[in-house]
């Protein structure tokens, strides 16, 4: 008996539709893609402490910059009446004064709003504290390195945060009695 | 004189084999970078303007806390009270311990809903915060 050997026929996928299909997907991958940054003011709160437990920490008024916002968008820094735009020309200054202060002699912000305050004002006068501080960073930055904060190594940059340390504090909303 | 156009006998073709590798390249970039969660926002709100700005480099890190026109506050799909803000971002954060919240007020909105809601983050120990806003041009 003849043994006769089976022809295989080659089985075969059609694979040239399948740069169309991977096209169809790229395209929907495209479109459904969101590649916006999410961009904001970064702030970090302190922790919760209950209202009968909370200390009064004695803090030298010379460290102090407490800024004040009413419910009409009047900016007291200090006691001192200002605009809403002079706060970071009036805080650069007094951050510069305390670059070579110990660690515990450094600037603290304070920022108290109303509860009639307009979040835009708040955001204002959050945005031109940080601007003050990022500021006094870069020129700190440019004098001792000669390039921008932002260009450093990660160990100088640790040096500016160290020598200008950003510190801002949310004032304890009062209770209503 | 005659005047004959020099072809050059090799064959001119640009290589088609690879270009589906290359489509499936690019299409698990877009795979991998695409979020798809994107939350409906039931509440109106237009956010404010700043100039010194930083960006939220994980984005996965990030849970966002809607304050609208109305006061009325937006977690995930639903409208909450304040009240309950504790429990939820409680919960977030357990599951996401580095979590970063971002809050998109409103610009007209009151800082009174504003306190309020960040002295629950606090009570929650979501520390870390973001104030959403738009580049200054």
């Amino acid at each position: 008996m003849l043994l006769k050997k089976k022809r295989s026929m080659e089985a075969n996928i059609p694979s040239s539709s399948m740069a169309d299909i991977a096209f169809l997907l790229l395209i929907f991958f495209l479109v459904a893609t969101v590649i916006d940054v999410d961009t904001g003011i970064g702030l970090t709160l302190p922790e919760y402490v209950p209202p009968e437990e909370i200390e009064d920490v004695k803090v030298d008024p010379d460290r102090m910059a407490s800024i004040l916002i009413n419910e009409n968008n009047d900016v007291l820094l200090g006691g001192e009446p200002i605009s809403l735009f002079q706060i970071k020309n009036t805080l650069k200054p007094r951050i510069i004064s305390k670059i070579d202060l110990p660690k515990n002699k450094k600037l603290i912000v304070s920022l108290k709003t109303d509860r009639k305050t307009v979040y835009s004002a708040y955001i204002s006068a959050l945005d031109q504290i940080k601007m003050a501080f990022f500021e006094v960073r870069d020129e700190y930055s440019n004098s001792r390195f000669g390039t921008k904060y932002d260009d450093l190594s990660e160990e100088t940059q640790k040096e500016v945060k160290d020598a200008i340390p950003i510190i801002i504090s949310l004032a304890e909303p009062e209770m209503v009695k | 004189m005659k005047f004959e156009k020099k072809r050059s006998s090799v064959k001119q073709e640009i290589p088609t084999a690879s270009m589906p590798d290359i489509i499936f390249m690019l299409l698990l970039f877009f795979m991998v970078t695409t979020t798809m969660r994107e939350v409906e926002v039931l509440v109106d709100y237009k956010l404010p303007d700043a100039e010194a700005l930083e960006k939220i480099e994980n984005k996965r890190l990030v849970s966002y806390i809607w304050i609208g026109k109305s006061g009325r506050i937006q977690i995930n799909d639903s409208i909450v009270k304040v009240d309950d803000i504790q429990n939820i971002m409680y919960s977030k954060r357990q599951e996401l311990p580095s979590i970063i919240v971002s809050l998109r007020v409103h610009i007209g909105a009151d800082m009174g809903l504003v306190t309020d809601v960040q002295q629950e983050l606090r009570k929650a120990y979501c520390l870390r915060i973001n104030y959403s806003a738009n580049i200054k041009i």
